[in-house]
């Protein structure tokens, strides 16, 4: 990140930030600092409540309680101000079906404010950059899930923003898509882009993210750079197994956690573990580093929390 | 992905600039609704316009066999039904667009999530939309007012001035329909309000007899019905016979206009942001 003044002072700042539904409280007192050119993925189980923070950030709800500032702006209230500099790539796709690819992104960009000439110009060039010239003028329907994903990503990039928001991009694609997907983001973030990301997998975040915030019934409940988080908050290496019977009494500094039919042994060197996995005889076992997914499931728990 | 950075992503970053007005912000949710409805066009607009023409056939041409000779109101038969007529098309093609319509953009197509992701205001949505439905009812009521004429009605030379009365009343029950539209949760929900009012209101706001002078209580009630202004209007085009109740019944649409996009966008608003 660089230090200069002009780049320091956050873009998003939230202090408290709260949005119930009737009892429910689905972002419960957030606090938050974004600065410029970063990308922050948020993760968190269904109902965490990533979708409605990031809607608060675009003006499309109202909060509830708390500070919120965008670009130094007041959202709702200068939402015009601040929305002119903002792409979303919502996580369901809508774009007009009835509609071909070069048309939808037309008539965004007439919402952005851009003038005709100025909007073919850059339909062209976004439609060239995400491989999509050859589909400008093929209807929704008859394109795949990848493409139209990459029309969604495409559509908020008209206005030329500051700020992406991005609410699963790349959930069901498959992983050649999702490759290219991330190619793209990383893309835009090397010419300064900010990012914000909701994701389920662990691996976007990780690939895409430079912090990572996990959320839980609407609170962020860990938040640092990936790699970091993993090192924190548990042991280098884990042995998960399945279909094991009964555990062995373990060795000093092994730390097991059973959940369903598997369980997970955590260590700091690899060899103990080794050594366990060799005693077990599972009917699947696998040795790995520890990663993300394991901080994750660590503190939002292994259950289902709907 | 093709990394040619020369080309994309440079030409992505030239400075553009928004043009972010009322006016354009209204014009770029009109064009959406215009491209949409054109991309479709004949599917979208014949039925609508083939339905009036089925009344006009069945009702001015066959039933006004059996009507007294010199028809009402200074006017054939013909020509009065196609005064109503021109009218209460341009109210049934707002009346589906922001009921139907609207319900399927905000539930199922999910239109007004990626216009809300932009610096649009929610007044300027829909507002925009309510233009658009303005302007299916001026063309709307163009149509049916020459389709007419070419079967019959034999309207004054005032009546080019039909249009601009379709396209208020189609500004009307656009915004009536927006209104409808925010307490809806389940689409079926909209026949209740099509059966229970939409209809009553194409057949007591005069547009196939004179509602005057049968019953009091039904002169009060036509007159307490929003249709029945701009049918008035439309008559006194047709007929060049301007009296003070004419300008009655202007200010009476007028008013109307004014208290319903009002509500219609506080109500929206709340349906939408939240």
């Amino acid at each position: 990140m660089e230090d200069s003044a002009t780049h320091s002072a956050p873009l998003i700042i939230a202090r408290g930030l709260t949005k119930q539904f009737g009892e429910l409280k689905a972002v419960d007192g957030v606090d938050l600092d974004i600065a410029p050119n970063e990308c922050v993925g948020f993760l968190g189980p269904n109902g965490a409540g990533k979708t409605t923070l990031m809607r608060l950030v675009f003006s499309a709800i109202a909060k509830t309680a708390g500070e919120l500032t965008v670009f130094g702006l007041t959202p709702m209230e200068q939402r015009k101000q601040i929305n002119a500099h903002i792409g979303v790539v919502f996580q369901d796709n809508n774009l007009d079906e009835e509609l071909n690819a070069a048309e939808c992104l037309l008539v965004h960009a007439l919402y952005c404010g851009l003038d005709h000439r100025t909007a073919r110009r850059r339909i062209a060039a976004l439609l060239d950059w995400l491989s999509l010239t050859a589909k400008a003028d093929s209807r929704i329907r008859a394109l795949s899930g990848g493409m139209v994903r990459r029309l969604m990503i495409a559509r908020a990039l008209l206005n030329s923003p500051k700020l992406l928001i991005l609410d699963e991009p790349t959930t069901g694609l498959d992983p050649q898509v999702r490759h290219a997907i991330w190619a793209a983001l990383r893309d835009l973030k090397r010419q300064g882009m900010t990012i914000l990301l909701t994701t389920h997998y662990m691996d976007e975040a990780q690939q895409l993210s430079d912090r990572v915030l996990i959320m839980d019934r609407g609170r962020i409940i860990l938040s640092g750079p990936p790699n970091d988080l993993v090192e924190a908050h548990l042991e280098r290496y884990v042995l998960q197994v399945s279909g094991v019977p009964t555990v062995p009494p373990l060795d000093g500094g092994i730390r097991h956690e059973h959940a369903g039919d598997a369980d997970y042994f955590y260590a700091a060197a690899e060899q103990p573990l080794q050594a366990l996995h060799e005693r077990l005889a599972a009917k699947y076992a696998i040795l790995r580093h520890a990663n993300l997914e394991d901080v994750f499931l660590k503190f939002t728990g292994r259950g289902f929390n709907e | 992905m093709s990394s040619s950075p020369a080309n994309g992503l440079s030409e992505l970053h030239q400075p553009i600039r928004l043009r972010t007005s009322l006016f354009w912000s209204l014009y770029g949710v009109w064009y959406r609704h215009f491209r949409v409805y054109t991309k479709t066009f004949l599917a979208n607009a014949t039925p609508p316009l083939l339905e009036p023409l089925f009344f006009f056939t069945a009702v001015a041409i066959g039933l006004g066999n059996y009507v007294q000779p010199g028809g009402f109101e200074g006017l054939s038969y013909r020509t009065f039904v196609a005064s109503g007529l021109v009218i209460s098309s341009a109210m049934f093609t707002a009346i589906f667009e922001t009921t139907f319509g609207t319900f399927v953009r905000l539930v199922f197509q999910k239109t007004y999530d990626a216009m809300l992701g932009t610096h649009l205001r929610v007044s300027e949505i829909f507002v925009g939309e309510m233009l658009f439905a303005a302007t299916k009812g001026a063309v709307f009521s163009t149509v049916v007012l020459l389709v007419t004429m070419a079967f019959g009605a034999r309207p004054n030379v005032w009546c080019v001035l039909v249009p601009v009365v379709g396209m208020l009343t189609s500004y009307l029950f656009a915004s009536i329909g927006l209104i409808v539209t925010s307490y809806v949760k389940m689409i079926n929900n909209f026949s209740f309000f099509t059966t229970g009012v939409i209809t009553p209101l194409f057949f007591f706001s005069g547009t196939f007899f004179p509602i005057k002078g049968h019953y009091v209580w039904l002169d009060v009630v036509s007159n307490v019905l929003p249709l029945t202004h701009p049918i008035e209007i439309s008559r006194a085009l047709f007929e060049a016979h301007f009296t003070p109740a004419t300008l009655a019944h202007v200010a009476a649409l007028t008013a109307y206009i004014v208290v319903c996009h009002v509500l219609a966008l506080r109500r929206m608003t709340q349906r939408v942001l939240s």
